[in-house]
């Protein structure tokens, strides 16, 4: 296969609003990309742009070496034309068509011989796991399944590259994490590359080579899901990805490997972590990166206010001075209300 | 690369040409037939002799007769609309929110007057409670009097005729914003310590006073615009309203004032809707936005589930079951007062009905007619809600309004518009079939839009774009998706247009012609001239078939559209 996306220069207005804004990104053949954000984001948008469902206001997009649209040159292959496979959130199982007939019609449409067609229509309902479901019709069939009915239609065609938007938020918490892990078999053992519109960050980071962070219609930091759980460029991100304290801080000093900070409350403890900052900043801690202990030196004092025993995890809100930080602790004893502990800080980052 | 591309995109814009052709044409089309005529009847009421002026407005308020058919129009529809008020409501509330037994036949037996013909229930009615009626003899019998206390012929026995096939208006609309009203509204009423009663009179019915008031409105157009029932019952009692005066100008004919007459009548019935749409918006604040259907708790009715039960199976039994009888009944007596037994019956109407060229001819004409007027209003309406819902046409969305606008219109009224539009050059179709078509087609075009668009509003989007994904152009979506998805709401509303106009009176009685009947006005034709038993077996062919219909409606709209 080997085919990609190419998105320059995106944007697409609604009358004067510009719902995306100056977009540009590409995904590469094979990969599993996400675009990542709250709702009104204009992640949707971009995918519908792609898929030909909406005409962009500015800017080109090309799937392998084909232009699929380009504003300047008055170029927008209908979606028809597009050869790109398509699940949306609503799945969108046509009502009238049994399953068969639902994966089967892209092959139907393009002319297919029948023989062809139900041998494709076999593999692909035995991948998905809906073998001796083919004669019902949606409505016989629970969410989880129209789904794959959903996933089937777009796969019949073998295409190179498929859009998912947000194709697991209408399922339950259980299934929904079971999907994620087959839909990454399945982008394994076909080879297309996905383009992933979500807003749940879990699902994101749980299934992409990379993710795009979009807000307010752009894209704000793009990368591997660990490096931006680890290196969040801006406050929005390290709050939006994975659960982030942020606590109003002073930078006192800092040398080569380590920040000197000091709290509002007073305390002062080092970090092993460089910046160029000076002053007044803030602080983002993620709670597992706390640890809490009865004594030692380390970090600063705080107090436990509340514990909850989440089976895994311990979840602690603990004070120090008048903020408030969310802890998670794996240590197997348990602090109660009151106690006053020592928490050791791990990996930080500092934003201005 | 670019020019393969661009291809694909000219003949995309041609796609998007073509959906401006088509409105375009059914623009053009609209105005022909909607704007026109009706723009006509207001001009024409202001014009008199040499110019504009107000003479025929004066002249309805001058003549007493003319101005006492004004206030009986409103009087007479008032008093209706409170009494299907009371009983709609009522009706409602006994049947959705109480334990009475037997939930679903009620209902459906409440709904059936909604289904007869008001005019073929006026003849029903004289059958029952006229002088000679099955039910004023047995009176008669019983008590042993040579007379009964009660006048069918009269603005009492109009109001009451009138109240039995406006109520259902009024039930539909309550029955329905309590089904949609979200039940925890009551619950909480209850947790706050209030009993069924209390909430009930302080929630309930507070909440679904909108849909009360919208549907008594309804009721009241439905009164003011009728024609059969106070042509049937009121002329005999000298009892004339804006309707029936407005038939006896143009028998005469005095055009300018009929038009005068149909001004103040449309302006009436247009009050009187603009009001109502106002309680409309009003309800959909309280309903329920999840369209989840929670059983909300009934109300236990004790020692008067009983009695309750018996009124309102007694109340649907002479709103329908009763009427219907007594038409069969008398389409199968050798004559008129026959003693009812089994040698006394006979099929010899039927036959002289099978028989009757005027009577074929008839049904043929009311045959093409409808199945024309069903045909042409289903697929401008379909063109026409397409565009504004689907494709998001802002033209369209005009025509939607124009479209819908001669529901407001009441059927005289559309009628004068067609005499004054078509009866001269350059079209001349008055004294032709066709003048009824135009009529009939402003009349249903609004429920075809109506239906259409509600059909396609449940039709998410997403099953459209997911056909273009897989490969299919526009026109093999359609093909494909819209039209298999909509087919079962298209045939339901074909048929919904087609029984209304296979029947219908109101503007048939004012635009027919000599050879040119409609099956409504060789009934009226024949029990207006005393043939009571062949007016009686027409009617039954046409409930019958009307029965027929809905039974198909239920079947293929899966219980969800009836009359």
């Amino acid at each position: 296969m080997g085919i990609g996306i190419e998105v320059v220069g995106l944007f697409k207005y609604f009358g004067s609003v510009a719902a995306v804004n100056d977009i540009s990104f590409s995904v590469k053949e094979q990969e599993f990309y996400s675009l990542l954000g709250p709702s009104g984001c204009g992640k949707t948008t971009t995918l519908r742009c792609i898929a030909g469902l909406e005409q962009p206001s500015k800017g080109s997009i090309k799937i392998g070496d084909r232009v699929m649209s380009s504003a300047s040159e008055g170029i927008c292959i209908p979606p028809e034309k597009r050869g790109i496979g398509m699940v949306f959130q609503n799945y969108a199982v046509w009502p009238h068509m049994n399953v068969e007939q639902n994966i089967s019609y892209p092959l139907r449409i393009t002319k297919v011989p029948s023989e062809k067609i139900r041998d494709r229509v076999n593999e692909v309902m035995d991948m998905l796991k809906l073998t001796g479901l083919g004669k019902r019709y949606p409505s016989e069939l629970s969410g989880g399944q129209q789904q794959r009915v959903a996933l089937g239609r777009a796969l019949s065609i073998k295409p190179a590259i498929m859009l998912l938007d947000e194709p697991l938020s209408n399922l339950d918490a259980k299934l929904r994490e079971q999907m994620r892990f087959e839909l990454k078999d399945l982008q394994r053992n076909t080879g297309i590359a996905i383009l992933y519109v979500t807003h749940d960050q879990v699902e994101a980071m749980a299934m992409s080579d990379r993710v795009a962070i979009m807000k307010d219609g752009v894209i704000i930091q793009e990368g591997k899901p660990l490096d931006i759980y680890k290196n969040p460029k801006e406050k929005f991100v390290a709050d939006f990805i994975g659960t982030t304290n942020f606590i109003e801080c002073d930078v006192i000093g800092s040398s080569a490997s380590s920040t000197d900070i000091r709290l509002e409350s007073g305390s002062t403890f080092t970090v092993p972590e460089a910046t160029d900052i000076r002053g007044r900043c803030t602080l983002a801690l993620r709670p597992e990166d706390i640890e809490l202990s009865a004594e030692g030196t380390d970090g600063f004092e705080a107090e436990v206010e509340v514990g909850i025993f989440l089976g895994n995890v311990i979840d602690y809100r603990i004070k120090i001075g008048n903020s408030k930080l969310r802890v998670q602790s794996t240590v197997a004893t348990m602090f109660r209300p009151g106690d006053k502990v020592r928490a050791k800080v791990g990996r930080v980052v500092l934003f201005n | 690369m670019s020019s393969p591309n661009g291809k694909l995109t000219a003949r995309e814009s041609n796609a998007l040409d073509m959906r401006y052709v088509f409105l375009a044409l059914t623009g053009a089309l609209f105005v022909g037939i909607i704007v026109y005529p009706l723009y006509h009847v207001l001009a024409k009421s202001f014009v008199s002799g040499s110019g504009l002026s107000l003479a025929n407005y004066v002249k309805v308020f001058s003549n007493p007769t003319n101005f006492k058919a004004l206030w009986n129009s409103i009087w007479m529809s008032a008093t209706t609309s409170v009494i299907a008020m009371v009983a709609g409501t009522s009706l409602a509330l006994f049947v959705i929110r109480t334990d009475i037994p037997c939930k679903n036949l009620l209902r459906i037996m409440l709904l059936m007057p909604y289904a007869i013909p008001p005019f073929i229930g006026a003849i029903a009615w004289t059958q029952l409670f006229g002088p000679a009626g099955y039910i004023s003899k047995a009176y008669i019998n019983l008590f042993g009097s040579y007379d009964v206390p009660w006048n069918i012929y009269s603005t009492g026995g109009i109001v009451l005729v009138m109240a039995m096939y406006q109520f259902p208006v009024v039930f539909i609309t309550v029955s329905g914003a309590l089904g949609r009203l979200d039940p925890s509204f009551e619950e909480a009423s209850r947790m706050s310590g209030a009993n069924a009663f209390k909430t009930m009179r302080d929630v309930t019915i507070p909440l679904v006073m909108p849909s009360i008031m919208a549907g008594t409105l309804l009721a009241f157009v439905g009164a003011i615009s009728n024609f059969g029932i106070p042509a049937l019952l009121g002329f005999r009692a000298r009892f004339y309203v804006l309707t029936t005066r407005i038939y006896s100008a143009l028998a005469i004919p005095d055009m300018p004032l009929a038009t005068a007459m149909a001004v103040l009548l449309a302006i009436t019935a247009g009050a009187a809707l603009f009001v109502q749409i106002k309680f409309e918006k009003g309800q959909s604040r309280y309903t329920v936005i999840s369209g989840k259907s929670v059983r909300p708790q009934t109300i236990s009715l004790g020692k008067w589930r009983m009695p309750i039960f018996f009124m309102v199976v007694a109340v649907s039994l002479f709103a329908s079951i009763v009427p219907m009888a007594s038409m069969l009944l008398t389409s199968v007596l050798k004559y008129w007062g026959a003693p009812i037994k089994l040698s006394n019956l006979t099929l010899k109407h039927f036959s002289y009905v099978f028989n009757l060229e005027m009577a074929r001819r008839a049904l043929k004409n009311s045959f093409i007619l409808a199945v024309l007027a069903a045909t042409v209003t289903m697929a401008l309406g379909a063109v026409v809600s397409y565009m504004s819902v689907k494709a998001k046409m802002k033209a369209a969305v005009v025509l939607d309004i124009v479209g819908t606008f001669p529901y407001a219109v009441p059927c005289t009224v559309i009628a004068i518009a067609m005499i004054l539009a078509w009866s001269k050059p350059p079209i001349m179709l008055y004294g032709t079939l066709w003048i009824m078509l135009a009529a009939y087609l402003v009349r249903y075009m609004p429920f075809s839009i109506r239906t259409t668009r509600a059909t396609l509003q449940q039709i998410h989007s997403s099953l459209e774009e997911a056909a273009r994904m897989s490969g299919a152009g526009w026109l093999q979506t359609m093909r494909h998706i819209v039209v298999p998805l909509i087919k079962p709401g298209l045939i339901a509303g074909w048929i919904l247009v087609f029984m209304p106009a296979f029947r219908e009176l109101t503007m048939s009685v004012l635009l027919w012609s000599q050879g040119n009947e409609t099956i409504g006005v060789v009934i009226y034709n024949m029990q207006d001239a005393g043939n009571t038993q062949i007016a009686a077996a027409i009617s039954s062919i046409v409930l019958l078939l009307i029965l027929v219909g809905n039974v198909i409606v239920r079947k293929v709209s899966k219980g969800q559209v009836g009359l």
